[in-house]
């Protein structure tokens, strides 16, 4: 078997940790498993590039300086700490002072001009991932691998100049990656690449966006068309709710792209929907797993037909921290063109709208859009709407929720919705506003906040979610 | 519109000729005024910014080997890629010969011309069968057109017919015969009974093959203008090593008078439908709209509406070629004046 594996910052956060990886690469090697490997920066180091650059912004040249000695130290020290072998040691330690010097010498540009462009903040943003490969690459070494490591823009990633967020060029990837990545599994080395970094057409580095690394390795992945993608994670696996709210919550043991997709708009932190389409293009199955707890089976994302529709409902989400908006007036009914006005006005403003409702009566539109926008949405709407004859009012409700019940099982089958909303009414919870998408792979609604975790659980029970063998 | 040329042989030659002699008809019809900004040959460069004299270009290379030996606007020892970084135009024309092994330097160059957001005309199929669904995804990306019309079938007009004439229905499947020396060949052996290598000599002394025709023979030619037809047609994102590749070398003269006397033929047929792409000799009854002779190319689509549609004419030549390369200029034109 061919597999990609991709590490999070957690998963190789400390020594033991590290020898973990190490471990799991020993077992594939005697299982007769090529693997590549995809490596995220440390846990909390581009949390520290990007408040250097905040400094470099303020020309806090000291403050920089001591961000640059932690990363450095941190790194040297985890470097002591996991390659068991001095040559290799002091090698590593060498590239990594270069690396760091070279990351000095763009930050205090920044500094200097006191102006970061999109560029060269994914130029900096690049150097976490770096450094943490070149750790794990010479822990590999000293541990008598053969291994090599690359930044994901040597290793063939193409993308646009999207800088922050740039997409891939997948045909042109899958041929680089195909040529570079396969040139040296058929040699026997295993590959090391940074996660969430790439180049443009003319080599100049970019990053992939949020969840950049589970990209990074689902592109690599597609490209050489491996037989599966792992995800190590801190987490078990993608679960039927947040163990939080309902403490019954299981482990989903499969789910298709397009389910998992969905969750992950509903704020599943697992995977990001970008990152599983080339996968899902090629039918690469994503197994989610836990690096702090390698006994449990994890998530298996692959295609529809392979999983187990079960119940109709997958998994119950929430999303908090979301207003409820409404425009009304009664000189709305019969006018066209307000829903247009009040959406075009939105997006001018870049606020996201996360689930729209009007009824045909036409008298008031209402929309759910993310709490911190909510004052500056209602102020600009009232600027632009309020004085004609049209909209009379345009209320924002805080203290609402959604919840949102997914799963492929739903789709042309009748009564679900009558289901989830009659499983709600029954423990007392009014529904303020519902929205299907035709897709039918999600049906949300909105509640007062205080009935959020109410709600929850009456759909986690109603649709039996916390019998283990939901597949 | 400005234009480099790289490579200057007996396709991009014949080209300059045909800019030379319609100048009025492509002006008056197309609104096309080519510039042809800069030649590179093996020798060097010859290069003007307000464009070159046709004649002068014929002439510097009938002078010495190369385009550079003109006194004046010569450039010996300047490379391709020089030309492409320094050279300001609208079109680089790729007129490099073939290399399957690597593409170069044809694929350096046209990476380079896209990346420049230069348009590109490639005559060139080496760079094509290897990297053509990189290439057309950087075109598009840098939003310039990439044309190859000149690839495949020579003059005749095998792209557009599939892609243009037949816009909404689907190509399902296309099988043919896209290379003339082999079939040539092998028409040669079915009708004069010689064996293939006397065969072989004939075409080459008639001028239809190559000093070297081992790319024709090994069915490698048929193959690379089996892969941008899939690709170009077919939305099928392969290259060259995804198709499977015999040429007619293990042909012998028994198995072809056999088939004749079966009333068929051995042709080199390259196909490619839903799943396998490939190129073999294949027994062809000898009515089949398939079984041309001679230096012909003939190419089936099967249609979903339109069902199968069979296309014959010559491969490739110079004239042919520079014709087809003429085609995709005015088509470039067409597209940068929308």
């Amino acid at each position: 078997m061919k597999i990609v594996m991709k590490f999070g910052g957690t998963s190789i956060a400390d020594g033991k940790r590290i020898e973990q990886v190490i471990d799991i690469v020993h077992e594939n090697i005697r299982g007769k498993n090529k693997v590549i490997l995809v490596i995220s920066a440390l846990a909390g180091v581009t949390d520290n590039i990007i408040t250097a650059i905040g400094k470099a912004l303020s020309g806090d040249q000291e403050a920089i300086t001591r961000i640059i000695e932690k990363l450095k130290l941190d790194h040297h020290r985890l470097a002591k700490e996991v390659v068991k072998d001095e040559v290799v040691l002091d090698a590593v330690l060498l590239e990594l002072n270069e690396l760091v010097e070279e990351f000095k010498r763009v930050i205090f540009s920044v500094s200097y001009l006191r102006e970061v462009t999109p560029r060269s903040r994914d130029n900096l943003l690049s150097f976490g991932e770096k450094l943490s490969a070149s750790i794990i690459c010479a822990a590999l070494k000293a541990d008598a691998l053969k291994v090599k490591w690359l930044s994901g823009g040597e290793a063939g990633i193409v993308t646009d100049d999207h800088f922050g967020a740039a997409r891939p060029l997948m045909n042109i990837t899958n041929q680089q990656v195909k040529e570079r990545i396969g040139n040296l599994l058929d040699e026997g080395i295993i590959p090391v690449v940074t996660g969430f970094i790439a180049y443009t057409q003319n080599d100049v580095t970019t990053t992939l966006g949020r969840s950049g690394s589970d990209y990074s390795a689902t592109i690599l992945g597609a490209a050489l068309d491996v037989n599966e993608v792992w995800i190590w994670k801190d987490v078990d696996g993608l679960m039927t709710a947040d163990p939080k709210i309902e403490p019954l919550a299981q482990t989903i043991q499969r789910i298709s792209y397009s389910e998992a997709m969905e969750m992950a708009y509903f704020g599943a932190t697992v995977m990001h929907p970008k990152a599983l389409e080339p996968v899902a293009e090629k039918n690469i199955p994503v197994r989610v797993k836990n690096a702090f707890n390698l006994k449990k089976p994890g998530t298996l994302v692959m295609e529809e037909k392979l999983v187990k529709l079960g119940d109709a409902v997958k998994s119950v989400a929430m999303i908090k921290d979301v207003a409820l908006i409404t425009v009304s007036g009664a000189g709305m009914v019969g006018t066209p063109g307000v829903a247009a006005r009040v959406f075009s006005i939105l997006s001018e403003n870049h606020v996201n709208i996360l689930m729209i409702s009007q009824g045909s009566s036409e008298a008031n539109i209402s929309f759910i859009v993310s709490r911190e926008s909510s004052d500056r949405t209602v102020n600009t709407l009232e600027i632009a709407l309020l004085g004609g004859d049209t909209v009379k009012d345009i209320i924002s409700e805080n203290d609402v929720c959604v919840v949102a019940a997914v799963g492929a099982g739903m789709k042309g089958i009748p009564g679900v919705a009558a289901r989830v909303f009659k499983a709600v009414a029954d423990v007392g919870v009014n529904v303020r506003m519902i929205a299907q998408g035709s897709s039918e792979l999600n049906i949300s609604f909105v509640v007062q906040e205080e009935d959020s975790v109410k709600a929850v659980r009456a759909l986690h029970r109603e649709f039996r979610l916390d019998k283990s063998e939901i597949t | 519109m400005r234009i480099i040329v790289l490579g200057f042989g007996n396709v991009a030659q014949p080209f300059v000729k045909i800019l030379c002699e319609r100048e009025k008809e492509l002006s008056g019809n197309f609104g096309l005024k080519p510039r042809v900004v800069a030649v590179v040959d093996r020798g060097g460069a010859i290069v003007s910014s307000s464009g070159l004299n046709f004649t002068r270009i014929l002439e510097a290379k009938k002078l010495g080997k190369s385009v550079a030996a003109d006194t004046k606007l010569g450039r010996p020892r300047t490379t391709g890629m020089e030309i492409i970084e320094e050279v300001e135009a609208d079109v680089v024309v790729e007129a490099t010969p073939t290399n399957i092994v690597d593409g170069e330097p044809g694929l350096s160059f046209i990476k380079a011309a896209l990346k420049k957001k230069r348009n590109v005309i490639a005559t060139n199929k080496g760079p094509l069968a290897i990297a053509l669904p990189s290439l057309m995804e950087l075109a598009r990306y840098n939003g310039v057109c990439l044309r190859f019309s000149g690839t495949v079938g020579g003059g005749t007009p095998l792209l557009d017919l599939g892609k243009k004439c037949l816009l909404g229905d689907k190509i399902q499947s296309i099988k043919g015969i896209l290379n003339g020396t082999t079939n040539y060949i092998l028409a040669r052996m079915t009708e004069a009974r010689v064996q293939m290598d006397d065969a072989l000599k004939e075409a080459q002394a008639a001028g239809y093959a190559e000093a070297d025709p081992t790319y024709d023979v090994k069915g490698i030619d048929s193959a690379c203008k089996l892969v941008i037809l899939a690709n170009w047609l077919m939305d099928r994102r392969i290259t060259i090593k995804d198709v499977n590749i015999s040429g007619i070398t293990e042909v012998t003269l028994n198995e072809i008078v056999k088939a004749e006397e079966e009333k068929a033929a051995i042709k080199l047929i390259a196909s490619i439908n839903g799943g396998e792409a490939s190129v073999s000799p294949r027994l062809l009854p000898k009515n089949h709209p398939l079984c041309v002779g001679g230096t012909l190319n003939a190419v089936t689509f099967t249609t979903e509406f339109a069902g199968e549609i069979t296309l014959v004419g010559h491969g490739a030549g110079g004239v042919q070629t520079a014709g087809a390369v003429l085609r995709d200029l005015i088509d470039i034109k067409r597209e940068l004046s929308l």
